[in-house]
C-alpha cells in the first residue's frame, strides 16, 4: 500500500473505531468502541451474533484457500501486501513473513474486510484468539496498532491471575492502557 | 589450641557444631578437649547466649569479638542479620592446667606466644577469628539460600561441614 | 540441648545419602555476588506470580485468607534476603539494623533496590498519636501488581500482600516482630497518576517500641 499523499495525513477522519476480541470457540470476549459515531450502534446481542458469524465465515475462508499448503510455504507474502485485498472481498491466505518456517502454516483465512466507511482488520493469534480492529479506511499502520493491542492483551490480560481463559475480558488495567493507546492514535 | 564452634538459631537451638584444633604452628587440626570438657563446652557456649542478647543491641556490628570467659575458655561471637549466632569457644594450649598463664609472656613458650589464639584477646587473634567467621557466614548464607532450607533448621550438608573445616584450617 | 554428634561420624553417615548435581557443584560452589546485578525477565516473573496468586486462591474462604497466604509465601523470602543483603554490604556499612528507622531504611533502600531495581517511594510514620507503632512504606507502582487487575468484587485485595510478607520476614528476622499489610490507596479515576499506589503498613509489636525506648535512653 502506498503511503497516502501529504494532504490526507491531516484528514481528521483517520480513526480507530472499535475493537472486538473473539475467543477460539467463536464467543465474544471483548468489545469496545473508541469513537462515537464512527460505526452504528448495535445491541450487545448483535455483537454476540456478529462474533459468532464472523468466526464461521473466517473458518470457511480459511478452507477456501486456493493454494495447497505445500505451495503456501514457498509462496510467502507479507501481511502488509495482503492488506491491499479488494474492497469488500476476502481471503488472502498467506501466513506471516519470515524465512524460518519449517512447516506450512495453516491458512489464515479472512484478514481484511473493507467497505466504504471503514476497514476491518483481523488478526488471529497462535492460540486461535481473533482480534478485529475497525478503523477508518484512511487509517495507516493498522498492523502496528494491531500488534500493540496484542501486546497489551498478552501483558494485561494473560498475565492477570484473575483472568480465566476463554472468558470475557474484564481487566481494568487492560481497559486503561488500551484506551490511552487508541486515544494517542486517534489524536495524532 | 582447641576450638569448639557452634551455630545457634533464633530459638537458642543448635543448628550446627564442629570441634577442631589449630592447624597453625604444626598443629594437626585435632581438638584436644578432655572427654568431660566436651560436654561442658556445650553448656559454656550456651550460657554465653545471655550475654549475646545484652551486647547485640548496643553494637550493630556482626562480629562482637570475645563476649564471655569461663575459666580458660573464651567465647567469640558473630551474629548474623537474621539473629543466628555463631559462637566459637577457644582454649589456649596448656591453659587447662595453668590458668594464670594466659597472655603472660614469662610463662608461655616462644612458640605458642606467636601463634594465633595464644592470647585470645590480642588483635591478631581477633582478626583471625573474624576472618573465620566471615567465611563461615558466606557459606551459611549459601545454606540459607537453598530453597529446601527453612529458618532454624539443622544444617546437615557435608559440603558445609567441609567448608567450615577448611576455614578453620585456613585461619585458626 | 540436643547433641548433634561429633563431626566425623555425622558427616560420613550423611555423605552416603547425598546426591551431588551432575557437574559436582553444589550451592556452596557458587559465588554469592555473581547474581548481584543480574536481572530477571519481568514477563517470566509476571507469569510465575500469576500462578502463585491462583495457587493461593484455591479453596480460600475470603480475601483476608488469600492475603494471609500471599503473605506467608513472601515471609521466608524476607528472612533469607536479610542475610543475603547484609553479606553483600561493603564491610564498613555491614551493620545489623538496631533501630526501627535503620531497619525501615534498609527495607526502603537495600531490599527494594534488590527486588525491584529502585527504592521505595516514601517512608512515613503514622501521624496518629494513638498508633506510634505504625509506619508506612509507600510504593507508587508495585512491580508485582504491574499486570494485575483485581476484579471489582475483590476490591479489598492487593496482591502486594506478597511483598508485605517479604517485609514482615525482614522485620521478624531482624528481631523487630511486626505485622505488615498492603493497602491500595490509588484512586480509580481516569486521570489518576498512580492508580496502583500501595501503602505497606508496618505495625510493630509493643516489645519493639519498649526496647527502642530503652536503647534510646542507654
Amino acid at each position: 500500500m502506498t503511503p497516502p499523499p501529504a494532504h490526507c495525513i491531516l484528514n481528521f477522519n483517520k480513526t480507530v473505531f472499535a475493537l472486538i476480541i473473539i475467543n477460539k470457540a467463536g464467543g465474544l470476549i471483548y468489545n469496545r468502541t473508541f469513537h462515537e459515531g464512527g460505526l452504528n450502534k448495535i445491541s450487545t446481542n448483535d455483537y454476540l451474533v456478529l462474533a459468532g458469524t464472523f468466526h464461521g465465515v473466517h473458518a470457511i475462508t480459511a478452507r477456501l484457500n486456493p493454494l495447497s499448503p505445500s505451495t503456501t510455504t514457498s509462496h510467502r507474502t507479507s501481511i502488509s501486501s495482503t492488506a491491499t485485498a479488494p474492497a469488500g472481498g476476502a481471503a488472502s491466505a498467506v501466513g506471516g513473513g519470515g524465512g524460518m518456517l519449517t512447516r506450512p502454516e495453516a491458512p489464515s483465512g479472512l484478514e481484511v474486510l473493507e467497505t466504504e466507511n471503514f476497514r476491518m482488520q483481523c488478526f488471529t493469534t497462535l492460540t486461535g484468539v481473533k482480534f478485529l480492529l475497525f478503523a477508518d479506511t484512511t487509517q495507516t499502520n493498522v498492523d502496528l496498532a494491531m500488534r500493540r493491542v496484542y501486546d497489551l492483551y498478552t501483558d494485561y490480560v494473560m498475565k492477570n491471575p484473575f483472568y480465566q481463559l476463554e472468558m470475557p475480558v474484564r481487566c481494568d488495567m487492560f481497559d486503561r492502557k488500551l484506551g490511552s493507546y487508541i486515544r494517542e492514535i486517534n489524536n495524532r | 589450641m582447641s576450638y569448639y564452634f557452634a551455630i545457634i538459631g533464633t530459638q537458642d537451638n543448635p543448628l550446627f557444631e564442629y570441634e577442631f584444633g589449630t592447624s597453625k604452628q604444626g598443629g594437626d587440626g585435632q581438638a584436644r578437649f578432655a572427654e568431660q570438657a566436651r560436654h561442658l563446652n556445650q553448656f559454656v557456649l550456651h550460657s554465653s547466649l545471655d550475654i549475646v542478647e545484652e551486647v547485640q543491641w548496643t553494637n550493630g556490628q556482626l562480629y562482637l569479638k570475645v563476649i564471655d570467659k569461663f575459666f580458660t575458655s573464651h567465647i567469640s561471637c558473630f551474629i548474623t542479620g537474621s539473629n543466628t549466632k555463631f559462637l566459637l569457644l577457644h582454649q589456649p594450649p596448656g591453659a587447662t592446667t595453668t590458668s594464670s598463664s594466659i597472655g603472660g609472656a614469662t610463662t608461655t613458650t616462644a612458640r605458642s606466644s606467636t601463634s594465633v589464639g595464644a592470647n585470645p584477646t590480642s588483635p591478631q587473634t581477633e582478626e583471625a577469628i573474624k576472618a573465620f567467621f566471615t567465611e563461615v557466614y558466606d557459606n551459611y548464607v549459601k545454606a540459607v539460600m537453598s530453597p529446601f532450607y527453612k529458618v532454624n533448621m539443622e544444617i546437615r550438608s557435608p559440603v558445609f561441614r567441609q567448608r567450615v573445616a577448611a576455614a578453620g584450617r585456613k585461619y585458626l | 540441648m540436643a547433641h548433634l554428634g561429633p563431626g566425623k561420624a555425622a558427616s560420613s553417615k550423611e555423605q552416603a545419602g547425598l546426591r551431588y548435581p551432575s557437574n559436582g557443584k553444589s550451592i556452596y560452589h557458587r559465588p554469592l555476588n555473581r547474581t548481584k546485578t543480574a536481572e530477571l525477565s519481568q514477563s517470566s516473573f509476571a507469569y510465575l506470580f500469576s500462578e502463585m496468586v491462583s495457587y493461593a486462591q484455591r479453596r480460600v474462604t475470603g480475601i483476608q485468607e488469600l492475603e494471609k497466604r500471599l503473605n506467608l509465601q513472601g515471609h521466608p523470602i524476607g528472612l533469607k534476603l536479610l542475610d543475603l543483603l547484609l553479606t553483600r554490604e561493603p564491610p564498613r556499612t555491614q551493620t545489623r539494623p538496631l533501630t526501627i528507622i535503620a531497619l525501615l531504611h534498609f527495607i526502603k533502600i537495600n531490599l527494594w533496590t534488590h527486588l525491584f531495581g529502585r527504592q521505595a517511594d516514601r517512608l512515613e510514620k503514622s501521624s496518629n498519636p494513638d498508633t506510634p507503632d505504625e509506619y508506612m512504606i509507600v510504593d507508587n507502582e508495585p512491580v508485582v501488581n504491574a499486570y494485575i487487575s483485581v476484579p471489582r468484587e475483590m476490591s479489598q485485595l492487593n496482591c502486594a500482600a506478597f511483598v508485605a510478607g517479604i517485609i514482615e520476614g525482614v522485620c521478624d528476622g531482624a528481631m523487630f516482630p511486626a505485622r505488615v499489610t498492603a493497602h491500595t490507596v490509588g484512586g480509580k479515576e481516569e486521570g489518576e497518576m498512580w492508580p496502583g499506589k500501595t501503602v505497606f503498613l508496618v505495625k510493630f509489636q509493643p516489645e519493639v517500641l519498649e526496647r527502642e525506648a530503652l536503647i534510646g535512653k542507654g
